[in-house]
């Protein structure tokens, strides 16, 4: 365990020192036969995707990940949400955390919209009163209106995003961790969404989004962070940082 | 780490919540009977066995169904919990790769499902009792001892097993055999006291025995379960239940990747 620090309690977010490898297996053995036949046969490789990273972020900033593909920016976020753990260093988070790393995770395609809000909203730690208390905002948000008793199954693609992001975005999480789902449903929807990330990152919730758009994100965000082959490459406001990136990789 | 994991629980009630009743009703979705298949299962399979195995062991035990019934339902409920909850994490993989949540949540909503089948389904042992003539006696209020005993030992089981089970596949089978292997070693189908001391002691190494034996005590024999023995199991389960949590949240970190 890493002692906190007093001073930490200004910080969502705090990554120490954080490496991630993944192990690549050629031939992964999955069965026991597999294990003892090919022991030590199978060739085992390592893929550095994150290497020494330190990022501090502080409560209520909203913070944007850039970089080309395969840089390593998902990654991170997915440790932020401890869906996976780092092979070195550490990471801290503080406060209700809620990640939309795919929309509609955990959607049940048998379940009426309205079923599929409990159980999504369960998934991040809602208890029912919380969720009664907000279904009726959530359905507001994803406009669907009489479809939200329908299965989810017959839901076109749009709807299920819409229904999947409202749920999320009206958890109420003190942290939001947003992986490129900006592009969700017409543009009428897109704009709603926009408004409303804005208004959250006015009422002092922690944002991080990674994100290819880099237009929204320069209106968005406060800071932005450039991540290049796995390494921070550069840290500071929105502007400059997506400026640089634009010289290299524009 | 036992705080972590009430803190854990309680802020995640609802998706336990959500998780105990679709495993529940999940299961049998779209089945004529439905839910009912818990219940006809056990009977159905203590309707084979009555008819079987008094012409095999000749057992001469009196209520014979009665006292298959009451070993059948709690046996039904350990393999359940075990084979069926050994591959949760891995049915589970696609929500596990992208969302946060406990993940114990996962095998802990199995044995819990199992646990409130189990209740319910007690039902069919006092109307058994009933019909048979034999009569309930108040040591039936041993019963939620000897159920809590058993949910904790399958809880730490199941812990172990299905975190093994992302990584070594096979573990689901070896696992299934080996259950079936243990029905022969617990007196569900006959009595203990048919054996000589000896091979009594060992049988009780399994701690499914007296667990099963105790029930029997205060269901068809009314008397007292021996409550050293019990003690002993009760310890065990707990050991069990530490051990398979400590392996568990070791295991799960790799989850994400794995499945």
């Amino acid at each position: 365990m890493v002692m906190k620090s007093k001073n930490d309690n200004n910080y969502a977010i705090i990554v120490n020192n954080v490496s991630k490898k993944f192990k690549l297996m050629y031939d992964k053995p999955y069965t026991l036969k597999e294990r003892i036949v090919f022991w030590k046969k199978s060739k085992v490789s390592y893929h550095q995707v994150l290497k020494n990273i330190n990022v501090k972020i502080k409560k209520g900033e909203t913070v944007a990940l850039i970089g080309v593909n395969g840089s390593g920016k998902s990654t991170l976020l997915k440790l932020m949400t401890k869906i996976i753990y780092p092979t070195e260093g550490t990471i801290i988070t503080n406060g209700k955390l809620t990640s939309l790393l795919e929309l509609g995770a955990g959607f049940h395609p048998d379940f009426t919209g309205r079923e599929n809000i409990y159980f999504n909203a369960s998934i991040f730690g809602l208890s029912a009163a919380e969720i009664d208390s907000r279904v009726q905002e959530i359905i507001d948000f994803s406009e669907l209106g009489e479809f939200i008793d329908a299965p989810v199954r017959t839901y076109s693609s749009g709807m299920y995003m819409r229904l999947a992001f409202s749920v999320a975005i009206n958890v109420d999480a003190e942290i939001l961790l947003i992986d490129e789902i900006l592009a969700v449903g017409d543009q009428h929807f897109q704009d709603k969404c926009f408004a409303k990330l804005k208004q959250l990152r006015d009422s002092d919730k922690t944002i991080v989004i990674v994100s290819h758009s880099l237009g929204p994100i320069k209106d968005l965000c406060n800071r932005a962070i450039w991540i290049c082959d796995g390494e921070v490459k550069e840290d500071g406001s929105t502007k400059e940082v997506i400026d640089d990136y634009l010289k290299v990789c524009g | 780490m036992f705080k972590q994991l009430f803190n854990d629980l309680y802020s995640y009630r609802q998706l336990l919540k959500s998780n105990v009743s679709k495993e529940i009703r999940g299961k049998y979705k779209g089945s004529f009977l439905g839910v009912l298949w818990s219940f006809v299962n056990p009977l159905l399979m203590t309707l084979v066995y009555a008819i079987v195995f008094p012409f095999v062991l000749k057992t001469g035990q009196p209520h014979y169904v009665t006292f298959l019934i009451i070993g059948v339902l709690p046996w039904n409920f350990f393999t359940t919990v075990i084979n069926q909850g050994t591959n949760c994490i891995l049915v589970n993989g696609g929500i596990i790769k992208k969302v946060y949540f406990p993940r114990e949540i996962l095998p802990i909503s199995i044995a819990t499902s199992g646990l409130v089948n189990f209740l319910i389904s007690s039902i069919i042992i006092l109307i058994f009792l009933f019909f048979s003539g034999v009569g309930y006696s108040f040591n039936i209020l041993f019963y939620p001892l000897i159920v809590l005993i058993q949910y904790i030992l399958s809880m730490g089981i199941l812990f172990i097993t299905c975190s093994i089970d992302v990584y070594i596949r096979d573990a689901e089978y070896i696992i299934n055999f080996f259950i079936m292997m243990l029905f022969y070693g617990t007196p569900v189908l006959y009595s203990a006291s048919l054996f000589p001391k000896k091979i009594r002691t060992i049988l009780n190494f399994n701690p499914m025995c007296p667990i099963i034996n105790s029930y029997r005590d205060i269901f068809l024999y009314k008397k007292v379960p021996d409550l050293s023995l019990l003690l002993i199991v009760l310890v065990e389960s707990i050991v069990l239940f530490v051990i398979g949590l400590k392996v568990f949240n070791k295991l799960q970190k790799g989850f994400a990747e794995e499945v």
